[in-house]
């Protein structure tokens, strides 16, 4: 179909989205997109997700680190803040979300509120809590290997 | 802003690892609010020097019934900055209200009940209550809608009677923590508004300020303190040649 004139195209903005997750978390574009949409539709219900839209246009995430952008109406961004807000968890593994920034196109949002390079991941072993533990380090953030979990720490605490 | 969490051993992220997050986060200070039983071992002026974010001390007092809770709010009102009372009992509600020694009542919602008696007693003593949003934010279904609802109630008594609150999510992860902004958009939509949202992350911060203000060695009573005379209000500066 004959795209839209200019003036009467939807007024998109795109949020710039931090994930963060443990380092055994992991989730496509996909589920990222069905639990974002299951959000909005119960937060906010069927009307308004519709009008929210909270289209995944971008996404990255690997080894419990990522981003996405993700596309509302101008006029929608604190709606869809909120219902980003209340994701909590993906295919049952929990997720800490945070909108970095608004931007006007993907580019700009990329360009302004995304790290170009991801950030190395090493995995090593620590002493943490007094005891010989594998942890995975990233920029100063360590996720300490439990038994049957992950523990957040940082280098402060090995 | 200032949230506060639950850090290990009371939730799987250490305090530093929270504060790191909530610094990233645009906060400006956590409150450590490690129940009473799992208290939090870490150096606070180390994190704090390390992120640059303020790291207050403090506690939530959770005991079965209202006279072990005194007995824990005595002890603790010494030492830590900020002391909460593990709320979502009756009787603890009541208790809690009732203690101009207990700075905050947390989640009184929480499996127990608030009404206007209670939110008068609150607003007489100065004991914020919390609003907690950690059910609106991961709970999903039912459970949800009457955490929203309870919010709601909770809200309108606290308006009605002007009660002092503070607002956390109640974090036991950094996973759990969302931004300033996040939880305003979040609040909007549950029906507080905007400001309502700031002002009590912000009071974590006021009730810190006062409390080490009190805690120090200068301070005597409300307005009165050791020490040298020094001019508190800038138009009525003496001259120097004191």
């Amino acid at each position: 179909m004959k795209h839209l004139p200019k003036h009467l195209r939807p007024r998109w903005r795109y949020l710039a989205v931090r994930i963060e997750g443990w380092p055994d978390a992991a989730f496509d574009r996909g589920d990222f997109q069905r639990h974002l949409w299951y959000a909005a539709q119960n937060l906010l219900g069927d009307a308004a997700s519709a009008d929210v839209d909270l289209t995944v246009v971008r996404f990255a995430f690997a080894d419990g680190d990522g981003w996405a952008a993700v596309r509302t109406r101008r006029d929608e961004v604190d709606r869809a803040r909120a219902a980003i807000a209340t994701v909590e968890s993906i295919d049952g593994q929990p997720v800490g979300l945070r909108v970095a920034g608004v931007s006007g196109t993907v580019r700009a949002c990329e360009e302004k509120y995304i790290r170009s390079a991801p950030e190395i991941t090493t995995e090593r072993a620590v002493a943490f809590e007094g005891a010989e533990r594998t942890a995975v380090v990233r920029d100063g953030r360590a996720d300490v290997r439990l038994e049957s979990a992950f523990a957040g720490a940082t280098t402060l605490d090995l | 802003m200032y949230e506060s969490v639950h850090a290990r051993p009371d939730g799987e992220s250490t305090l530093a690892r929270q504060a790191l997050t909530a610094a990233e986060y645009g906060y400006s200070g956590v409150v450590v609010r490690n129940h009473g039983d799992r208290p939090c071992e870490a150096d606070y002026d180390e994190i704090a020097e390390t992120y640059g974010i303020d790291v207050v001390d403090g506690v939530e007092v959770r005991a079965d019934d209202p006279s072990r809770a005194s007995g824990f709010v005595g002890s603790y009102r010494e030492e830590k900055t900020v002391v909460s009372v593990h709320g979502g009992d009756t009787r603890l509600n009541r208790f809690a209200v009732e203690q101009a020694a207990v700075d905050v009542l947390a989640h009184p919602m929480d499996g127990g009940d608030f009404n206007h008696v209670l939110a008068k007693e609150a607003a007489r003593n100065g004991v914020r209550v919390e609003f907690s949003l950690a059910r609106v934010l991961r709970e999903q279904g039912g459970t949800r809608v009457r955490a929203i609802q309870d919010l709601r109630k909770l809200r309108e008594l606290v308006e009605t009677y002007d009660v002092p609150y503070v607002v956390s999510v109640d974090p036991t992860t950094h996973l759990h923590l969302r931004a300033p902004r996040d939880l305003r958009a979040v609040g909007e939509v549950i029906g507080f508004s905007d400001e309502q949202i700031a002002q009590g992350l912000r009071e974590w911060g006021r009730v810190a300020e006062r409390n080490r203000e009190r805690q120090s060695d200068r301070y005597v009573e409300p307005g009165v303190r050791l020490g040298a005379y020094e001019p508190g209000d800038e138009n009525d500066q003496p001259s120097d040649t004191e």
